[in-house]
């Protein structure tokens, strides 16, 4: 190079660095206004318990959004094209966004505040959410009237006994699988057994387990007490099918719909149009509204990608909303910090609740002390900020979550949400008390920046009440495959829970129960108490959802004062903004996001 | 290619092309000066050189007392602060202060997420980069030195050898092959319960950048060798009963020492950046252990670019002004043993 060039290159790189100067001021703080309060609000709503709703409750139509107008169409921005469209195969999150618009089951659940914030159970299709009788082992339910599918066929108990016989056929593979359990009284995949191809070869569930003694009447015959179904048969995945209509495998590419809109055109991957049903009654529907003529939904639209074009509010964007999508991180900030947008914006918890196991088959770990010693130690604020902060993570009291009934939240068994930092000085006297200052322990981390970023933190906080903590980064696609071996190296790790329903009969047994330990189940902490053992079994046999929903919690409580087993450390929340004239925005605490029922254009 | 200034004929005065006698302290009289007495003549004199020099010295004497300055300062760059100092976050980790929380106590500001202390990271991130870089360089020159003179002094099948060697690592991607190997490299030394040790990533580091580094040098010292071996001085050494050892040491390699130099001052800056590359991208120095690369890895993010970009400016700015101190320096070195390409 000669001097020349070097001069160039110098007065270039001067500039570069300039550019640098220029570009490095900022303001501080990132999340303006004050969410707290908001939070707070939000969190009292979700003490209501949830009640299942009789005839009147659920008799349609549904209550109209107040300032509701017909008509127009409406954009929906989505990231995740469904996989399946048949409701049997419905599980996931983002497949279940658009579902509540296109099906219909027995049951469903009516938002009773314009929040968003309150429900009921009531009867969907059927005419109440189930009359149960013999202890929890017979559920009755009768259909209404004048109700459909999108060819004008109506709705009859066959349809109903079909649609969940399908379920056994061997390609409906990733629905839930709760209904199929109980009818056959077992676990695992076993259900499979009591009717092994399903209704397609003519064979269908004895009268002694599903019974349909006429056109309006469906009976289910359960071997032990079910008390959960009316939740259960709300899911997407218990929607109902058309027996005459039913294309088996086909039937993932085009659905009959049972709701207020059907799909007119899908393309995988790019786009789908919804259009009225015409066939849907609004007199039959207590949930649903019918307000916008089209949805044209949009897919692979990344969150950054939706919420800038929804923050720039343009063109056909205006009337744009995203059901799946969250403001992101990033952005989150300045779409909070700004009225207009925040005005734009809902808030509200996703089912997840994040905890700190601490793996009790170690040896080391047995000591109950050394155990709170952690509880008390581990800093939850790391897990809250590399989250995007307060609009995104709720420090957490118990394991059970606000979008949960029965959720307490003045429970705070280690004074996370006073000291969310933790309590180094406690935790160290405990520690000394047990005789084990110093001693190792294994923080197995999901490497991502998000985990790397609070499991740094929280070990340093950690390592001040006298842990030696050793980190151990897992690869996020195999870690959990690795955290729920019950021979895996760790002694604490981080995973999270969301309930299937808002009961906690979806939190604690599955992540508590010690009979469920083994393999790639969901008891991580492996924890095998008998008091828990026993709980589970007696609460699981009450009926009614209210008294039930107290004693799960009293169970939380008992888990984490007696048992400790975990630490709590995060309620799921998400922040999501809709387009100027999108009226009708709530976040709806059941779906665990915008519902797109009440939405209309303004 | 630069003129071994010892075929020249060693201690003699200057050759052509120089017009800088007359002038300077050692004007009048006709001396012997040594090759390398008359770079560092014309060095002194090339004012963006020594300014360079001493920011590349300066670089490395913050590296080397990282942990006495830190202490000095008072902090270190492991503690969290938005832990230890909530008041001074907000929830999601980014400084309520503006710029970044600058201010008296903490002078660069804290880091949006954990809140470390900017400015003792920035110090030990520059101890880290620099001993990697360093380790690398010295390794790679060694490895240069050993197999570049051994090709081009035997020359036949060891040449081929090494030939082919050079041309087979050259065909790997580097930074592919960088990315790919890493987490193997590491995974080879971690056992089951332990964290893995920020050394075994160091060294991981330094292995794999040594490996696919070594080749230009190599390849230009075989060249220089190649053109030396013919050359009278090393014939008559040879005549004389001189060692292939001995003409290796006595008469070789001092007369590959320019292009070493040179090479080397180009390498460092190269592999400075190579190493932020990788922590960059996640397989090199992970947290908590400062690293520069990782430094801008967190700049990168969402959080920090629209919350608090002032962050950027400091591993920014100064890996700018370390990287074109050293390309400068490297310049002025060519420039200073071999005038005649500058003009």
């Amino acid at each position: 190079m000669s001097r020349g060039g070097r001069h160039v290159y110098a007065a270039v790189s001067v500039l570069a660095a300039g550019a640098l100067v220029l570009s490095g001021c900022s303001k501080g703080g990132s999340s303006g206004g004050d969410n707290h309060k908001k939070d707070d609000t939000n969190a009292k709503r979700q003490q209501a318990l949830i009640k299942f709703g009789d005839v009147a409750a659920s008799t349609g139509p549904a209550a109209p959004v107040p300032g509701a107008k017909s008509g127009g169409t409406m954009e929906f921005l989505e990231r995740d094209s469904p996989a399946h469209l048949d409701p049997a195969q419905i599980y996931t999150f983002a497949e279940a966004t658009l579902a509540p618009l296109l099906h219909r089951g027995l049951t469903g659940y009516k938002a009773t505040s314009d929040d968003g914030g309150k429900h009921e159970v009531v009867g969907d299709l059927a005419t109440d959410s189930g009359t149960v009788s013999d202890g929890g082992r017979t559920w009755k339910y009768t259909l209404k009237e004048g109700i459909k599918f999108q060819d004008g066929a109506t709705i009859t108990s066959k349809d109903v006994r079909h649609s969940f016989e399908r379920l056994f056929a061997p390609f409906l593979t990733k629905g839930p699988t709760y209904l199929q359990q109980w009818m056959a009284d077992t676990a695992g995949t076993d259900y499979r057994k009591l009717l092994p191809d399903g209704p397609y070869q003519g064979k269908h569930l004895p009268d002694s387990v599903l019974e349909t003694p006429d056109e309006h009447t469906v009976v289910f015959h359960f071997k032990k007490p079910v008390t959960d179904l009316p939740y259960a048969l709300a899911m997407t995945g218990y929607s109902i099918v058309e027996e005459k209509g039913d294309t088996k495998e086909k039937y993932d590419r085009a659905p009959l719909a049972t709701g207020p809109y059907k799909i007119q055109s899908f393309k995988s991957g790019k786009s789908m149009v919804l259009v009225k049903n015409d066939q849907w009654d609004p007199k039959t529907d207590p949930i649903r509204h019918q307000y916008v003529d089209r949805f044209n939904v949009t897919f692979n639209q990344q969150y950054e990608m939706s919420t800038k074009a929804l923050i720039a509010d343009s063109g056909v964007d205006r009337k744009g909303v995203s059901l799946q999508n969250q403001v992101d991180a990033g952005n989150l900030s300045r779409v909070l910090s700004d009225p207009k947008m925040k005005s734009r914006t809902v808030a509200g918890y996703q089912p997840y609740v994040g905890q700190i196991n601490i793996n009790m088959s170690k040896p080391e770990l047995k000591d109950k002390k050394v155990r709170e010693a952690i509880a008390y130690a581990l800093p939850v604020t790391p897990f809250v900020r590399a989250y995007g902060g307060e609009a995104a993570m709720e420090v957490a009291g118990g394991l059970i979550s606000p979008t949960v009934s029965g959720y307490d939240p003045t429970f705070d068994p280690f004074g996370k949400k006073k000291k969310p930092a933790g309590d180094p000085a406690k935790a160290k006297k405990l520690l000394e008390e047990a005789g084990k200052s110093g001693m190792k322990l294994t923080f197995a981390y999901v490497n991502t920046p998000e985990g790397q970023q609070y499991s740094t933190a929280m070990a340093e906080g950690l390592k001040k009440a006298g842990f030696d903590v050793q980190r151990q980064e897992l690869p996020a696609e195999t870690y959990f495959d690795e955290v729920s071996k019950i021979h895996n190296n760790f002694d604490i790790f981080h995973t999270s829970w969301g309930a299937d329903w808002p009961s906690a009969s979806t939190v604690l047994p599955p992540t508590t129960d010690g009979r469920l330990i083994a393999d790639g189940a969901h008891n991580y902490p492996q924890v095998n108490d008998a008091h828990v053992n026993s709980e589970i079994d007696r609460i699981s046999t009450i009926t009614d959802p209210v008294k039930a929903a107290t004693e799960w919690e009293k169970l939380d409580k008992y888990l984490l004062t007696e048992v400790v087993h975990a630490v709590p450390t995060g309620y799921y929340k998400q922040v999501q903004i809709a387009g100027s004239q999108v009226g009708g925005l709530a976040y709806d605490d059941v779906l665990g996001g915008i519902d797109p029922r009440r939405l209309y254009v303004k | 290619m630069t003129s071994p200034p010892k075929a020249e004929g060693g201690g003699t005065p200057v050759v052509g092309g120089e017009r800088e006698p007359g002038k300077g302290p050692e004007g009048g009289q006709v001396e012997g000066r040594s090759p390398g007495r008359l770079m560092w003549i014309r060095f002194k004199r090339d004012r963006v050189g020594v300014v360079s020099a001493f920011v590349v010295g300066f670089f490395f004497l913050i590296g080397l007392l990282a942990p006495l300055i830190s202490k000095v300062y008072g902090k270190d760059p492991f503690t969290v602060y938005a832990d230890e100092r909530p008041e001074l976050f907000d929830s999601a980790g980014v400084p309520v202060q503006p710029n970044g929380g600058i201010s008296g106590e903490f002078w660069f500001g804290l880091e949006p997420g954990n809140g470390y202390d900017v400015f003792t990271k920035l110090i030990y991130g520059i101890r880290t980069s620099l001993m990697i870089s360093l380790t690398v360089t010295v390794a790679v020159v060694l490895t240069g030195i050993v197999l570049g003179v051994t090709a081009g002094y035997l020359g036949g099948k060891a040449d081929f050898a090494i030939g082919r060697l050079i041309d087979f690592l050259l065909a790997i991607p580097a930074q592919l092959f960088f990315i790919a190997s890493m987490p193997v490299v590491v995974s080879l030394f971690v056992s089951p319960r332990d964290e893995t040790p920020t050394y075994v990533r160091v060294v991981a580091l330094i292995a794999v950048q040594w490996l696919l580094g070594w080749m230009s040098l190599g390849r230009i010292l075989r060249g220089a060798t190649l053109s030396l071996r013919e050359r009278e001085f090393i014939e008559a050494a040879r005549v004389s009963g001189a060692t292939s050892e001995r003409i290796i040491r006595k008469e070789i390699l001092p007369n590959v020492v320019t292009p070493l130099l040179v090479q080397s001052t180009y390498l460092l800056p190269n592999f400075v950046t190579a190493e932020a590359a990788l922590s960059f991208l996640g397989v090199g120095i992970v947290e908590p252990t400062p690293d520069w690369g990782q430094m801008f890895a967190k700049a990168s993010t969402e959080l920090v670019l629209q919350n608090d970009i002032t962050y950027m400016f400091f591993p920014g700015v100064s890996m700018i002004i370390f990287v074109i101190a050293f390309n400068l320096l490297g310049d002025s070195v060519r420039d200073a043993f071999d005038p005649k390409s500058a003009r």
